[in-house]
């Protein structure tokens, strides 16, 4: 059995980062780097941007590191293994097949998996996820025939879904079951400017809507709302959010929420463990609450702060995670804590009548999180006022004044 | 490519003499500025830009790789004095 200083399973942005940056740390440390797909290190957010998507730029675009990084590097890559056994105690992974690892450090940076969408039907042909590379590739192929599409849920990869499907040409109709888009991280007046954009692009909106059932027979021909409407389309993409039971660690004493559980130094509970990226749910010492995020900048910031901690520094993870997303002639950005919390005051920044508007979230003197229609070029800014606790109370006026240059406040 | 923004680079000691942006490739994931605040930031179009007053001098030559290795789209090139690509490789 192989045996590795640092053992990292997953082999995303945060994994990649790790690797590389405990490589940095410790020169001559064997490193092994365990990947559930068979592939180096690729940009995920591209799968869902319209170069990539609609083949306007080379498929190889997508790589962003190759054998040779890993090789020059000294970490050995294992790709195509599936990690579904962890034994902390003898310090050893176990493979899909059998084969085993052991470790002396071990970074738990898996991601997590798409939401399956449980209705009757949904595990017909036509019926597509976008999570990983091969997703991206089967719906690629898809929509050079396909003529009619649905996205289900309300979030961004069925914003940006719905958006590139219509620019490859097809009919495109979003089924979501919230009163207005994104409704569980925006509020009204943003979801409302979401949906007029979609609209302008084309896209046909069903608001509080389930489906019943997708038809066909093997192959996807359309789908029944609950409301007894029927849908043709030869294509679903299903953005319902993430999920994982993460059972093979569970099983194996590490403590388990709806991610994997992390302090501040993103350790879990058994010693010589930690976690990373999407998968993490950690001590976020900004926001003094344990949250999970799910983008490719905290993935990325993620990997390097448990990279360090496994090289024997002691750094808290310290970050405003942000994220922007853009289409249908719209942009979004969040920052820092958005959920919509009885305890927040909102702040409503510019209007839609200007085709700009943000929602600061403010609790006690202190900013904790913003969301940003058509204004991401004050994410930078936002998000600094919030990373330094700056006091906004008595200012909130001027937070409102979409003229009031929030960088004087810092 | 049609659409790259280049800003000069002066910092003493520094390997890197120029930063070029590619406004086609960015797609503001905003990964850079997470890594170099203080040279990169997001303009009103979603696209990157580098801080005006001084931010093409304001991060150290590690920094900046690592800002544009972060880069999920690639769209932050790096040359010396001489034009050459130092990255991507």
């Amino acid at each position: 059995m192989e045996t590795f200083k640092y053992l990292i399973v997953g082999g995303g942005v945060a994994g990649a980062t790790a690797a590389e940056t405990i490589r940095e740390h410790d020169p001559a440390g064997t490193i092994g780097l365990v990947n559930e797909e068979p592939y180096t290190l690729y940009s995920r957010v591209m799968l869902s941007k319209p170069g990539f998507f609609l083949e306007k730029i080379p498929f190889d675009s997508i790589w962003l590191k190759n054998q040779e990084w890993y090789q020059k590097n000294n970490i050995t890559f294992l790709g195509g293994k599936k990690a579904v056994g962890l034994d902390t105690k003898e310090k050893t992974l176990t493979f899909e097949g059998g084969d085993k690892v052991g470790y002396g450090k071990l970074l738990l940076a898996t991601g997590v998996c798409a939401r399956t969408w449980e209705v009757e039907g949904a595990e017909k042909q036509g019926v597509y996820y976008l999570h990983a590379l091969d997703d991206a590739k089967k719906i690629i192929a898809a929509i050079k025939t396909a003529k009619k599409a649905i996205t289900i849920g309300s979030g961004f990869i069925s914003f940006e879904m719905s958006d590139l499907l219509r620019m490859a040409g097809l009919e495109v109709t979003a089924v979501y079951l919230e009163d207005y888009y994104w409704q569980q991280t925006l509020d009204e007046v943003s979801g409302k400017m979401v949906e007029a954009a979609l609209e302008r692009m084309g896209v046909k909106l069903m608001r509080k809507s389930a489906v019943a059932k997708v038809l066909g027979t093997g192959k996807v021909e359309g789908v029944v709302l609950k409301n007894g409407l029927s849908i043709p389309c030869d294509m679903i993409v299903c953005g319902i959010g993430a999920y994982c039971a993460f059972d093979w660690l569970k099983n194996a004493g590490i403590a388990v929420n709806r991610g994997i559980l992390a302090n501040e130094y993103l350790e879990t509970n058994v010693p010589d463990v930690w976690a990373a990226g999407d998968a993490a749910e950690f001590k976020d010492i900004i926001a003094e609450e344990v949250v999970q995020e799910g983008n490719w900048v905290n993935a990325h910031e993620q990997g390097r702060i448990a990279a360090l901690n496994m090289t024997g520094t002691k750094e808290p993870f310290k970050f405003v995670s942000f994220y922007t997303t853009q289409g249908s002639g719209i942009t979004i950005a969040f920052a820092g804590d958005v959920r919509p919390l009885p305890d927040r005051t909102i702040i409503h920044r510019g209007s839609p009548q200007a085709n700009s508007y943000v929602r600061l979230l403010v609790v006690g003197y202190e900013l904790v999180g913003a969301t940003l229609i058509n204004r991401t070029q004050e994410l930078t800014t936002i998000t600094n006022l919030i990373k330094n606790n700056v006091d906004v109370s008595g200012k909130l006026d001027k937070l409102a004044d979409p003229n009031f240059d929030l960088k004087t406040l810092l | 490519m049609a659409n790259q923004v280049e800003y000069k680079r002066t910092k003493a000691g520094s390997k890197i003499a120029k930063i070029v942006v590619d406004k086609d490739l960015c797609i503001g994931a905003a990964s850079c500025i997470a890594v170099a605040g203080t040279t990169f930031e997001l303009g009103a179009d979603n696209k990157v830009v580098v801080v005006a007053s001084g931010g093409a001098d304001a991060a150290d030559d590690e920094t900046l790789i690592l800002a544009a290795e972060s880069c999920p789209t690639k769209a932050i090139l790096l040359f010396d004095a001489a034009g050459n690509q130092i990255y991507p490789k």
